[in-house]
């Protein structure tokens, strides 16, 4: 029974769809579109520091990516709207044009690539080695990194990196707690996200001790368009303008991941 | 990952936690006698020193002491730290010392006057009439209030997890980053199993001291 109605279902949504798709304005340009709707909405997740409400439940969206958002929309001349997204269908809320960009802190990955039109990437993000800075200069290669004693999070990115690494590891649970590990002598060295490396260690924190050395594996994120849309292109030459004139520096300061930007 | 295989792997967690519970009433049962009787002692300043830490042990998060005692000596004098299982140790042992010495002042205040006086009168000291009369009507009273003690820390060592000691709770809930939530669950199991052995177990020391009819 159940599957009879998953099914019936099923046919339903793709008929609908198809209906929609062949009914639809199949204009195009999807600049025009947007300027003629006279707002472009974001597709976004709560997702510090690249997006996230100023206090939670106000609706009012903050962030490096939230933050360049609104400028874009200056740049065409559009306003901005924030919409949260349920992130395993980010492609299909663009193809259906419940949002007309993604724009999240989403790492470019094959599959990305295939399902909608990719940015150039703006930003990365990697998994760095943390240790203490009177250590830092013997440890400079991964080669030198196997007599280190580690802290990880248990199953995180840093965690596999390690692994293939062949070199052991203390799991704790979050990245917050391998700092500590770190900071109080318990392990030498943990492996954490830069972004989260550029927010929590050096001058001005809790670890003013602490320093990234050894990248083990980096991504790069970019921002999503329908696919072959012309905001893409739009895209690109807004963030060429903004990194040079300085906006694109200034504003990832402010969030701290001045780091991760990638030069243009 | 099989059923017995999650099974095997929780067990090498509860052996942890197992050797927690045991090492620390070990260390712990005779502590808090010693507790019991610096906060009981006519020594007025010693009295107020074992207090004030009686009340800082109890009145703060054990998870905290945990962090404390494992991170603090590294983090504030550099020193180097002790091993993750003995820092554990040595917090659940001066925890649980501070509640069992409330426990046996209870007991000890709740035998009776007249029994000290009486064996003044026979001519016994302090210690004997303390051994030979009152220690064992007392470790009958303090069955029942120890007992619910020795339950909460079979469960509280859990707490042991947020130093890495990988305990049951620990090794049940890194299942959950390979996708599986039930072997975190499934740990109650094993929770209920030992706290059910150590209920009959102090039942049947009650019924073994039944003898006085205090």
């Amino acid at each position: 029974m159940k599957r009879v109605l998953v099914l019936a279902l099923a046919l339903v949504a793709c008929l609908l769809v198809l209906g929609l798709a062949a009914c639809g304005n199949t204009s195009k340009s999807d600049l025009d579109y947007v300027k003629k709707n006279g707002k472009i909405v974001v597709g976004i997740t709560d997702f510090a520091p690249m997006d996230y409400e100023k206090t939670e439940g106000s609706g009012e969206w903050i962030g490096f990516d939230a933050d360049m958002a609104k400028k874009f929309g200056e740049y065409l001349g559009v306003d901005v709207e924030f919409l949260e997204i349920n992130w395993g269908t980010k492609a299909t809320t663009l193809e259906t044009k419940e949002i007309d960009v993604v724009w999240n802190g989403m790492t470019i990955t094959d599959e990305v690539k295939g399902l909608m039109g990719v940015s150039e990437p703006y930003c990365m993000n990697a998994q760095v080695v943390v240790m203490k800075q009177d250590i830092a200069a013997d440890y400079t290669t991964k080669e030198s990194l196997n007599t280190l004693t580690f802290a990880v999070e248990d199953g995180s990115a840093g965690a596999k990196a390690l692994d293939e690494l062949n070199i052991a590891y203390t799991a704790c649970d979050d990245q917050a707690k391998a700092l500590m590990e770190v900071a109080s002598g318990s392990s030498q060295a943990c492996v954490i996200d830069l972004l989260m490396a550029g927010a929590m260690i050096g001058e001005g924190t809790s670890y003013p001790t602490l320093t990234t050395t050894v990248e083990l594996t980096s991504e790069e994120y970019g921002v999503g368009f329908r696919k072959e849309s012309d905001l893409i292109a739009k895209f690109n030459e807004f963030w060429k303008k903004a990194y040079d004139d300085g906006t694109v520096m200034q504003v990832a300061t402010t969030y701290g991941i001045a780091q991760n930007i990638i030069e243009k | 990952m099989s059923f017995w295989e999650v099974t095997l792997s929780l067990l090498r967690g509860l052996g942890t936690t197992g050797r927690l519970f045991f090492l620390t009433l070990l260390f712990a049962l005779p502590l808090g006698l010693l507790i019991c009787m610096a906060s009981t002692s006519r020594f007025a300043p010693l009295r107020w020193l074992t207090k004030t830490v009686v009340w800082v042990v109890r009145g703060s998060p054990l998870m905290l002491q945990i962090l404390i005692v494992y991170y603090g000596p590294g983090l504030v004098f550099g020193w180097p730290l002790l091993p993750r299982f003995i820092a554990a140790l040595v917090t659940f042992a001066i925890n649980y010392a501070c509640y069992f010495s409330e426990i046996y002042r209870g007991g000890i205040q709740s035998i009776p006057r007249g029994q000290y006086e009486a064996g003044q009168v026979l001519g016994l000291t302090r210690s004997q009439v303390f051994f030979k009369v009152t220690l064992l009507q007392l470790v009958k009273r303090i069955v029942p209030p120890m007992g619910n003690e020795f339950i909460t820390l079979v469960k509280d060592t859990a707490l042991a997890r947020v130093i890495m000691v990988y305990e049951i709770i620990w090794i049940g809930e890194s299942y959950i980053k390979k996708g599986m939530m039930w072997p975190l669950f499934y740990t109650a199991v094993f929770y209920l199993i030992a706290n059910g052995v150590l209920t009959v177990l102090l039942n049947k020391f009650e019924k073994k001291l039944d003898y006085f009819k205090a």
